[in-house]
């Protein structure tokens, strides 16, 4: 199918961009020869095919849950396909509604001392107040597990442990956000005893707001397994705009 | 999770195809079925986990938009997958690349590794293929290939993790992948 000469003439670059080997620079120059250049793009399409098989020695390895959340939450997907998750969720049955009634207003309160704690440097700049979410998540025993703020102009939360309860050796909590109707999206693990700071991603942003909740569930070390709660919920709280 | 059976790849060509018009459950899916051989994918390379789980969340997000540029007549859906990991993965070890250090014991674990599959995995004929074509490389040329497409380095980070000039790495990449075509073109 190609004779000797055709092989030689072949630029390199196309299978040495497969394989992996170049730099930034000469990566960036084949990927621009690819799109100016359909015959650059048949070149390296082909050398995918040869060596890509290679992969087939690399073991799997399950991601956390977590990370399916983020990719719905970045792509503002709605509803997953009931088939993808199943999973008859211990959320639905939760009287979290319910206890949302009761709790707003002692978690106004907690909002206000708890600004009192959160670290200078989260506090400024000062003229963007209205920038921050708050929240006080708090416990069965209706002690303050948590406290979360919101940085909506730098897209961060700070999650800051007031006196969680004590966990079974294998089990961490996982922080949650359950949107108004919608199911819980997971935060990622979070610390019991230090700060944790997360990042929030744009399609989490939009869902902040006073009808949404944190919530705290008792998972493996590594997280939820399902990208959903598996374990007790035992924190929750109301989000406030401070 | 293995797409090695032509019935599997068909099954997944078939989701990535539903998935470029924009199926949620076709998605939803299509990342059940392979998204742990992605994971494996960049974790090996990146040898970091939360790296690793940031360039699979970048790998998707792209695959959701991007899944209209599939064209099935070209390639496989996991050869497809695989190859977008592989470039977020390449992409994120360029930008650290200052940050990397060279760990000699890296080329030793690969080369003793030497070839075997993924535990419990069925290999493919075009596995296969070029598995028969890799053999007939000179051992340390081989191993020079295999540590470039498990760890995506440079030329001149091969070169110092095997202590042979940049010359020379060169030479035997591009040697290896001029006898491996015409091998595999057979």
């Amino acid at each position: 199918m190609n004779t000797p000469a055709a092989l030689d003439r072949e630029d390199p670059r196309y299978a040495e961009y497969v394989l992996g080997v170049l730099d930034a620079a000469a990566r960036a120059a084949v990927e621009q020869e690819m799109a100016d250049n359909p015959q650059a793009a048949a070149a390296v399409s082909l050398w995918q095919q040869r060596l890509t098989p290679l992969s087939e020695e690399i073991d799997a390895s399950t991601p956390p849950a977590y990370v399916w959340a983020r990719i719905r939450a970045d792509l503002q997907l709605a509803e997953p396909a009931r088939n993808a998750q199943p999973r008859a969720s211990l959320w639905d049955n939760l009287p979290l509604w319910r206890w949302l009634g009761i709790g707003a207003s002692l978690v106004a309160a907690a909002s206000i001392a708890f600004m009192l704690t959160v670290p200078r440097a989260v506090m400024t700049p000062p003229a963007i107040s209205a920038g921050y979410m708050a929240s006080t998540i708090q416990q069965d025993d209706g002690s303050t597990g948590w406290t979360a703020t919101m940085d909506l102009q730098h897209a961060r939360m700070i999650v800051v442990p007031a006196s969680p309860a004590l966990f079974a050796p294998g089990r961490s909590p996982e922080l949650w956000l359950i949107p108004a109707g919608g199911k819980p999206v997971s935060l990622g693990m979070i610390a019991s005893d230090r700060p944790t700071s997360i990042a929030l991603r744009a399609g989490l942003l939009s869902q902040l707001s006073a009808t949404a909740v944190l919530a705290v569930s008792v998972e493996p070390d590594g997280g939820s397994p399902t990208g959903q709660p598996t374990g007790a919920v035992m924190a929750k709280g109301a989000i406030t705009s401070t | 999770m293995s797409a090695s059976t032509p019935a599997e790849r068909t099954e997944l060509t078939r989701l990535l195809v539903r998935v470029a018009r924009k199926d949620q459950s076709a998605f939803a899916e299509l990342y059940k079925r392979t998204s742990s051989k992605l994971f494996g994918v960049c974790v090996r390379m990146l040898r970091d986990r939360s790296d690793a789980e940031e360039v699979l969340q970048e790998t998707w997000t792209t695959v959701w938009r991007r899944a209209a540029s599939f064209d099935a007549d070209k390639a496989s859906a996991i050869t497809w997958l695989v190859t977008l990991a592989r470039n977020k993965a390449i992409d994120r070890l360029r930008q650290h690349r200052e940050q990397q250090l060279d760990d000699p014991l890296r080329l030793e674990e690969v080369a003793d590794g030497g070839a075997t599959p993924a535990a419990g995995a069925e290999t493919s004929q075009e596995y296969q293929r070029l598995q028969r074509c890799l053999e007939t490389l000179e051992p340390q040329q081989r191993n020079a290939v295999r540590e470039a497409f498990f760890t995506g380095a440079t030329y001149n980070e091969l070169a110092t993790r095997c202590t042979v000039p940049l010359g020379t790495m060169k030479s035997w990449i591009r040697r290896s992948l001029l006898q491996l075509r015409t091998c595999l073109d057979q």
